[in-house]
């Protein structure tokens, strides 16, 4: 399968005081397929709110990107200039899909005042009609009404303003969407909507891949192929939906999922079932494992040393005594 | 205080320069501009705070009635505090100044109370809306507290920060306006304030003789003054409402 | 009936109470305070050694005109028939002129002096205000300071010292006065260069301290709007800076029309005391005199004038703030 983006080592920290960093994501390697929906997920606070906007390259203070590579067609986007990345990039190769805040949406301009600023951007060749008549195709091909496009944010549902983001965030058919926490702040009604409007637009080819971020994870069970669990700013766990959930080796994974019940269509949880204690500080991580405080079968080993990510049971784990599975599923 | 002299002492000629016997020089009327500018300075305080004080408890008052009660109470209350804040304040303080028959610096005060009320009211009136709906409202409710001993034990003492800092402007709104008025000659009556001497330079050609000692100095107060309220009024507000600021 | 039309209606109905309510205290405040207010007056004015015929002149025609022998309502009910007849009476002090002639010679005085110099004190504090929340760095860390101080600083006391370094000390612009003594009013243009040479700094007073109070005020609202959402997102589809800034500039610039709204009856007031200060012969100098020699129908039919002045330009910046922000009109339909 082809490989549309490749991370590798990427450190993106929060500077937060002369000295002092948040570090978000730190040493996070992931390979995105074509054609494939990756989900990530994590409690609040693990770093993939981050790790999504370090996906595109775009790095906005007080965020900067400290090392490592993003690799897009073999570029390297977190080292080309911001115009190129502007012009070639945002919204075209990658495009993001925030959680439908009552901010994510300029208030006082139409949308489709703002989709004819965002295609000129990019296209400015670009006639107003023409972007308009597209905009309405597109918006109706998905099942947004015409009159969305003459509204303002404010007179939409949170239904509707997310499902209007997703159709937003697509307009230019990029290869690869990012979306960050997109069903969250819905009802199980909306919720549903807009995962179907995502699964349409992969099968339709209107993008190839999705990288889907949440804390909910019976959501990435409706939609991903595979999942990538996060936690203080690395990735300890990654692997198909069925091995991440049904046949978890990492021991946080494990916790996660032995408490949850089978995730079903519908069935909501409100947040990842709590597993005692904390996440450790990101400004002072610790050295050595970083759930090492929090897990049942921790060994001095553990803590003595960073871990890094291993083959095991195809697939990829950050532990030393990653939990065996009797069968493979 | 300071100077044990009275201020209304006539201590030299008209509009002497500063010089080492009296170091901000002597007014149109022969005083000692140190003085009388100490002298106005408590004056003007004293005015702003009392005139900051009464406005800040019947602000408050009419605010978290308002603001708890809800339904005709708060839409009577609230069209009542609009009013006064669309017709300019100026008008009404100088209606009200004009027909005093004594212009004593309490009552002045009390005039400048008038006009101000209705901001502190609105802003009280918007934070007990909020607070209204917290959990601990329910459970006094629930444990039968009436409702002025709620607005009381509940509701106030959260507001006691954002409160203070309110009547910081207010004092300087206070100082301001009583400045305003005295330029206008409706002024409190035998005192000296920081206004009134203003008053005095303008209308006694001190700066078109070029006797800057009699201006510069209250101008300087005043600007001081209210500068040094509002940072604190800043301050307040960076210790009680911490702001994430992004840097960059 | 469109949200619009709803809005201003809504809102025209609101400023027809206000202007009663206006007109009501206008009459009635002064009424209020114990005695009656012509024999003392005239008392005041006997001392003055004012003839006594003319005295009594003063007294029969007030009562008349103001009905003072009968009860309060009455009064009140000739009070708004004569003002609504645009009648504010007689001037004590430059008896027998009526009050509207001496408030119509020096309205448009205050008008040309105020408006101008609010709207680019307005203009200029905003794009400063602005700017400064943009490129942060050195610029922002002068002018937040310097505005807010200059903010603290009331009109008339600034005036003061502009009088005095530019007018006293420097000897640049004269001292006092809306004209050259000497010169009558007339439409030349040597007249309205003198009138410009007075005009200046007193506009220069209330440009530079209204200056102070936007750019704090726009500073603030446009570091709230580049934090928001809407601008994260919009970069991360690539829209270019430029475009972007219009968006906040827009955004935090309706917040500041409300502002003005609310802060328009200070900036007035502070404004008819700089004219004090420069003798300039509009409404704020007359009223100055008219108390120093307690001319109650003047000073009424000033406050009047002031009051519902301000209650004007207050309906006006609200019926354009309801066509520039969209979202008024979703409030109205919500109802």
């Amino acid at each position: 399968m082809k490989k549309l983006l490749v991370v590798k080592g990427l450190k993106a920290y929060y500077q937060i005081g002369p000295e002092e960093n948040v570090k978000a994501v730190d040493d996070v390697s992931l390979t995105l397929y074509e054609g494939e929906v990756l989900g990530i997920a994590g409690e609040s606070g693990c770093g993939k709110s981050t790790l999504a906007r370090s996906l595109s390259g775009l790095f906005l203070p007080p965020l900067r990107h400290i090392s490592g590579e993003v690799l897009l067609d073999g570029v390297d986007i977190t080292k080309i200039d911001e115009r190129r990345l502007r012009k070639e990039v945002l919204g075209k190769k990658i495009s993001f899909i925030p959680q439908s805040s009552m901010n994510a949406l300029n208030p006082t301009l139409r949308i489709r005042n703002f989709v004819v600023d965002l295609m000129r951007e990019h296209n400015p060749e670009l006639l107003e009609e023409e972007v308009l008549r597209r905009a309405e195709e597109r918006f109706d091909s998905l099942s947004l009404s015409k009159k969305v496009l003459d509204s303002y944010p404010f007179e939409l549902s949170g239904g509707m303003r997310q499902r209007t983001l997703v159709a937003v965030s697509t307009l230019m058919n990029p290869d690869i969407v990012v979306a960050d926490e997109p069903t969250s702040a819905l009802d199980v009604t909306s919720q549903r909507q807009v995962i179907e409007l995502l699964a349409v637009m992969i099968e339709r080819k209107i993008m190839k891949s999705l990288i889907f971020i949440t804390h909910e994870l019976p959501i990435l069970g409706q939609i991903a192929d595979r999942i990538a669990i996060m936690y203080a700013g690395q990735i300890i766990e990654i692997g198909t939906l069925s091995q991440v959930i049904f046949a978890s080796s990492h021991p946080y994974t494990k916790t996660l999922m032995s408490s949850m019940i089978v995730p079903e269509e519908g069935m909501r949880e409100r947040e990842l079932p709590s597993v005692p204690g904390s996440p450790p500080d990101l400004r002072h991580p610790p050295n050595g494992c970083r759930f090492a405080q929090r897990c049942p079968q921790a060994t001095d080993e553990c803590r003595a040393n960073d871990i890094k990510l291993r083959r095991f049971q195809g697939r990829l784990v950050r532990c030393i005594h990653p939990l065996k599975v009797e069968r493979e599923l | 205080m300071l100077s044990s002299r009275s201020p209304t002492e006539m201590v030299g000629f008209l509009y002497e320069a500063p010089s080492q016997r009296h170091l901000l020089g002597t007014d149109n009327f022969g005083r000692d501009v140190l003085v009388e500018l100490i002298y106005g300075i408590r004056t003007s305080i004293f005015v702003g705070l009392v005139s900051g004080i009464i406005a800040t408890i019947v602000g408050t008052t009419i605010g978290t009635v308002a603001g708890f009660a809800g339904k005709w109470v708060d839409g009577v209350l609230n069209s009542l505090t609009n009013l006064f804040l669309v017709i300019p304040s100026f008008v009404i303080l100088i209606l009200l100044a004009v027909s005093l028959r004594q212009r004593s610096l309490v009552l002045i005060a009390v005039v400048i109370a008038v006009t101000s009320w209705p901001w502190t009211a609105r802003a009280v009136r918007a934070q007990t809306s909020s607070l209204k709906t917290r959990e601990h409202i329910n459970m006094a409710r629930l444990n039968g507290k009436g409702s002025f001993e709620i607005m009381l034990t509940e509701i106030l003492p959260y507001m006691f920060s954002y409160i203070f800092m309110v009547f910081v402007l207010q004092v300087a709104g206070g100082i301001l306006n009583e400045a305003g008025l005295s330029m206008l000659g409706l002024g409190p009556e035998n005192t000296i304030s920081l206004g009134i001497m203003l008053s005095w330079a303008l209308n006694f050609e001190a700066v078109r003789t070029g006797a800057w000692w009699a201006f510069v100095p209250p101008v300087f107060s005043i600007a001081i003054i209210t500068f040094s309220l509002y940072l604190v009024n800043i301050g307040m507000d960076e210790i009680f409402n911490p702001r994430l600021r992004k840097q960059g | 009936m469109s949200p619009y039309a709803k809005y201003i209606i809504g809102k025209a109905k609101w400023y027809a109470l206000t202007f009663f309510i206006a007109i009501l205290l206008n009459f009635l405040l002064p009424r209020l305070m114990p005695g009656n207010p012509i024999s003392s007056i005239v008392a005041r004015m006997a001392t003055g050694g004012a003839p006594s015929d003319v005295l009594k002149k003063l007294y029969t025609s007030y009562i008349q005109e103001f009905g003072l022998d009968k009860p309060l309502y009455v009064q009140f009910f000739y009070y708004i028939v004569k003002v609504l007849h645009g009648d504010l009476g007689t001037s004590f002090s430059l008896y027998p002129t009526k009050v509207n002639e001496i408030l119509a010679g020096a309205l448009p005085w205050t008008i040309a002096l105020q408006v101008p110099s609010i709207l680019v004190g307005w203009i200029v504090g905003n794009l400063l205000g602005a700017v400064a929340a943009y490129k942060k760095g050195k610029f922002d860390s002068i002018i937040f300071p310097l505005s807010l101080f200059i903010n603290c600083i009331p009109y008339y006391c600034l005036a003061i010292i502009l009088l005095y370094l530019l007018g006293v000390v420097l000897n640049v612009f004269p001292i006092g006065g809306g004209y050259s003594m000497g010169l009558m009013p007339s439409f030349s243009i040597a007249f309205f260069v003198d009138a410009l040479r007075h005009y200046f700094l007193p506009f220069l007073s209330i440009v530079l301290v209204t200056i102070g109070g936007q750019a704090i005020g726009m500073r603030e609202m446009s570091i709230y709007e580049l934090n928001t959402d809407y601008v994260n997102y919009s970069k991360s589809l690539g829209i270019s800076e430029g475009k972007i800034v219009r968006y906040v500039f827009k955004n935090a610039m309706l917040p500041q029309i409300s502002g003005l709204a609310i802060s328009l009856g200070t900036m007035v007031g502070g404004a008819l005391i700089t004219e004090i200060v420069f003798s300039y012969p509009g409404i704020g100098t007359w009223l100055f005199n008219a108390i120093r020699q307690q001319d109650y129908p003047l000073i009424q039919g000033g406050t009047l004038l002031i009051a519902i002045g301000v209650l004007t330009a207050n309906f006006l910046i609200d019926i354009v703030y309801g066509i520039v922000d969209p979202r008024i009109k979703a409030s109205q339909l919500e109802e």
